[in-house]
């Protein structure tokens, strides 16, 4: 197997709290991030599945470089991301995108769609200054949009439009791995279609390695071969996506599964309560107290994710049986 | 179409033909020259469950907005009429439509932190409408509002009436919101979008427990929605509105599991399920409100327009128990 | 796929669209753009509109009415009100747009520094500029001409300085809350150096508001100094200014009222003027009174 061109090695991600007395300045932590044990392959799709709170959102940013593990380790090919000096972290900024889930607000409102999508091509220096146009437009080609919109400001787009010009921006550096938060949230149907489609086209055509974050296990299932569901701060199943769909190993897979709306299944309110506070983690499983199946044991014992089968990770003491 | 096939249509579906507790007949709403309502005919039985859908900008929540008399003259022009338990909406007073509202109508909004006051308690809240339209006392106020909250499945009621809003989270205030708008037991409940800020799981056990509290209450219910695979789960009827109109109406499995529309197929061949291979997009974007086409709206973007479709309206028509707006039904 | 494929042409010039046009609809700023625009043209003419030499004293002639030979009269020096006029609009404009560039040059520094930088460099330079703040602009102003002593340059300065303050608190929070937008973080992301987010991405964001105010600083400006010069502490006599003009001929108030009276009503007309058109500023340059397309 060739190497991973990401590996997350038990990354914690913790906050500090201060105590609001004047006396009482004891901080409390909340941990955002705890025990992440992530490899992504070069050409993978995976699709970080979980719910406000579950930490998908610090893991990307971790895996960006735009916060400092609290522990462990965040390696990019097999430097660690918090080493990287001034060369390799130009480097690594353009290889790796990133799609902002508030696209219009990831881009300078006082700049041109133009100008917007040509920053990064003169930054890398990827072609003369003469071939800049030409380029620019055909990147927006790309993404379906009409060179029209060059002039244009991104708050005279519309949704659909904005988030095109995202798609193009990444695209942009030629990178080798694009990571998007919530790319299609908020979208009218027909819409998110077509920047489903888009995506899933650009990414198959130019082999790119994406990691897509979304409560959606749908839109997850339609873009990524890989799935992995985050609960408060951890990993708690991951594996290729099919097998997910069909044979949920974790009861919470389960629960989001089952709580899916859809055509031909009756309405089903798979799970009681809310996700806790990451500030006071329970003792053991973090889930137990939220599980239909919990047992004793799950509220002593703290599983950690192990292997099932080829390819398919669950934290779970009694995973589901596999029907 | 006229009122008369709509009440035709109804007879069909409703052996026993009982008056039913909201009817909308040919009603369109104007904002200037845009034409934001156009010809909307609905109807809703008693203990019915209707789900308006369709995208942005096709006018579902101006319907909703109109039907509970916060869109109306002089801001937009209303034509046609809105009959609810015999009484027409379109020329009530503001301040008769104030009894109605939170007392025979609850309200649920999509943003229930922006819809709740973050100066008073939650108890004080679900208790406005026990003062303002049944007259308790303070203290069966107070004893109603814990009820009310327990049966919203909010735990600890008695010590959380005490609480404002922001030290709940986003799904206990839609519990909240939702204890408000039962408060007075309505006859008909109105939800915009009620779950579509709140996780998917979460939104499980909102939208049971709507469902849940009108049954019991055997009231009736209007939810305004996006997802179509929701729409699906939880209303008895659904309405596809389309840029204004009303593209079909029917029992929600009939539209979903077989849509005669060309826009309701459209719609569900973009529906990501789990699963899905392919999404085909419906080509084009929603013309705007000002240069509507002329005859069916759909028609620019519909795989089946001809040639009358660009010029001529098309009437509704009853086919397999529903109404569609098509030239061409198959 | 084309979710777009109706987009009319676009204008051939989008700075005109956003900027020029918004502005250009709105009335009365540009009746006060209009008034200006006269005041500058009196401004930049007056040695070919005047009638007499502004400081030419003709003692035979004082205290006149409007006459064929003195159009708006003379003062109680018989130095000729229209010329003076003049010329005080010369000294007006040239001392509101001076003090306010130079306040604002160093009132912007100062603020891009502190919200760029943060931490002590930040905590040090807004202490100076609460410690500025802390006093009405006259009384700031007064305090500078005391030390500086008169003369129209020192007023320059005395009203610049009383200018740093607020373009600096203004910049400061701009800056801030601009630093802190996905963009900016994004264009990190993509590997932007510092300067080029500054240039590129930062200025941009903060310098309309900050023009805006600018626009406006610049009648306060010129009431301040008309005031200073009205006290005696601005420019220094005789210099035709439209401050001490009115001092001057507040001794004769009730047998010469034009003397106080024609500098007084120029002087409203022009702040109107620039009120009328910084209004029209703020609006056309807010991008929450713009609509979206």
């Amino acid at each position: 197997m060739q190497e991973p061109i990401f590996s997350l090695l038990d990354v914690e991600r913790t906050y500090e709290l201060r105590g609001r007395g004047w006396f009482h300045r004891a901080s409390r932590q909340l941990k955002a991030l705890d025990g992440v044990r992530l490899d992504l392959q070069r050409g993978d799709t995976l699709a970080l599945v979980g719910e406000s709170g579950s930490g998908k959102s610090t893991l990307i940013r971790l895996m960006l470089g735009l916060e400092p593990a609290s522990d462990g380790r965040v390696l990019y090919g097999q430097r660690d991301l918090s080493q990287l000096d001034a060369e390799e972290r130009k480097r690594f900024a353009r290889e790796v995108a990133f799609i902002y889930q508030n696209a219009r607000g990831s881009m300078n409102p006082r700049m041109r769609i133009e100008d917007i999508l040509a920053e990064p091509i003169r930054l890398h220096g990827l072609c003369a200054e003469s071939a800049l146009p030409e380029r620019v437009a055909a990147l927006l080609d790309r993404v379906g949009l009409p060179t029209g919109l060059l002039q244009r400001f991104p708050s005279e787009l519309s949704g659909g439009q904005i988030r095109r010009v995202a798609i193009a921006r990444a695209l942009a550096a030629e990178p080798q791995v694009i990571m998007a938060d919530e790319s299609v949230a908020g979208l009218d149907v027909s819409v998110q279609a077509q920047v489903l489609n888009l995506l899933r086209d650009l990414c198959r055509e130019a082999g790119i390695t994406l990691v897509f974050i979304t409560h959606d296990l749908g839109v997850a299932s339609y873009l990524c071969e890989k799935i992995a569901v985050l609960y408060l701060g951890r990993i708690v199943e991951q594996g290729p996506t099919d097998a997910i769909l069909n044979t949920p190993r974790h009861p919470y897979t389960r629960a989001l599964l089952q709580a899916f709306p859809r055509f031909d299944m009756p309405l089903k309110a798979s799970l009681s309560g809310e996700i806790p506070s990451p500030v006071d983690l329970p003792k053991g499983c973090r889930f137990a107290g939220r599980c239909p199946q919990a047992q004793a044991a799950c509220r002593e014992t703290d599983p950690v994710l192990t292997a099932l089968e080829a390819g398919r990770q669950v934290a779970c003491l009694f995973p589901v049986a596999a029907a | 179409m006229d009122c008369a096939v709509a009440m035709n249509l109804e007879a069909a579906a409703m052996p026993e033909s009982q008056e039913p507790l909201l009817e909308v007949c040919d009603l369109s709403l104007r904002r200037g020259q845009a034409v934001v309502l156009d010809g909307v005919n609905l109807a809703l039985h008693p203990g019915e469950t209707l789900g308006l859908i369709g995208e942005s900008g096709a006018g579902k929540s101006t319907l909703a907005l109109a039907l509970i008399g916060l869109l109306r003259a002089p801001e937009v022009q209303l034509a046609g009429s809105m009959r609810f338990r015999g009484t027409e909406l379109t020329r009530l007073r503001e301040a008769d439509y104030r009894r109605l509202r939170g007392n025979k109508i609850g309200l649920i909004f999509q943003d229930a932190t922006a819809a709740l006051n973050p100066c008073f308690t939650v108890g004080e809240q679900i208790a406005e409408p026990l003062k303002r339209h049944l007259g308790l006392s303070k203290w069966d106020r107070r004893e109603r509002a814990a009820e009310l909250m327990h049966s919203v499945g909010i735990p600890e009621p008695r010590l959380r009436l005490d609480a404002y809003p922001h030290e709940l989270s986003g799904g206990m205030q839609q519990r909240v919101m939702i204890a408000i708008a039962l408060a007075c037991n309505p006859e008909l409940l109105l939800a915009d979008e009620p779950t579509s800020a709140l996780d998917v799981t979460i939104q499980a056990q909102i939208m049971e427990l709507i469902l849940d509290r009108v049954r019991a209450l055997n009231s009736s219910a209007i939810f305004v929605l996006h997802d179509l695979a929701l729409g699906a789960q939880v209303c008895d009827r659904i309405a596809v509105m389309y840029a204004g109109q009303i593209v079909e109406e029917g029992p929600s499995d009939r539209v979903l599991a077989s849509p005669l529309h060309p826009y309701t197929r459209g719609l569900k061949s973009c529906v990501v399920e789990l699963g899905s291979r392919t999404l085909v997009p419906i080509p084009g974007q929603v013309p705007p409100l000002n240069a509507m086409p002329a005859g069916c709206r759909f028609a620019p973007r519909c795989p089946k327009a001809k040639a009358i479709c660009g010029e001529q309206r098309p009437q509704a028509e009853i086919r397999d128990g529903r109404q569609v707006a098509c030239w061409f039904i198959d | 796929m084309r979710d777009a494929l109706n987009i009319p042409a676009p204008p051939d010039s989008q700075w005109k669209r956003r900027f020029v046009q918004p502005l250009l609809r709105q009335r009365s700023a540009m009746l006060g753009l209009a008034i200006i625009a006269l005041y500058v043209f009196a401004a930049v003419f007056a040695p070919w509109l005047a009638t007499h030499d502004p400081t030419a004293q003709d003692l035979m002639a004082s205290l006149q009415g409007p006459s064929a030979a003195h159009w708006l009269g003379t003062d109680s020096y018989g130095q000729d009100l229209y010329s003076r006029l003049l010329y005080g609009a010369q000294l007006a404009l040239i001392i509101g747009f001076a003090s306010v560039a130079l306040g604002l040059a160093v009132g912007v520094a100062i603020g891009l520094a502190a919200g760029l930088m943060g931490g002590r460099t930040e905590w040090v330079l807004m202490r100076i500029v609460d410690g500025l703040l802390a006093f009405p602009e006259l009384i700031l102003a007064m305090a500078f001409m005391a030390v500086l002593g008169l003369g129209t340059e020192n007023v320059v300065y005395a009203l610049a300085l009383s200018f740093v303050g607020p373009f600096a608190r203004m910049t400061r929070g701009d800056v801030l809350q601009v630093k802190n937008q996905p963009y900016i973080e994004a264009a990190r992301l993509m590997g932007v150096t510092t300067a080029a987010i500054i240039w590129r991405h930062v200025l941009p964001n903060v310098v309309s508001p900050i023009l805006v105010q600018a626009g406006m600083r610049v009648s306060i400006a010129i009431l301040l100094e008309s005031g200073l010069s009205f006290l005696g502490i601005g420019v220094v006599p005789p210099t035709p200014d439209w401050g001490l003009m009115i001092a001057e001929g507040r001794a004769f108030i009730t047998m010469a009222p034009w003397i106080s009276g024609v500098p007084g009503v120029a002087l409203a007309i022009l702040l109107v003027a620039l009120n009328l058109l910084g209004d029209g500023l703020r609006d056309a340059f807010d991008p929450t009174t713009q609509k979206d397309a």
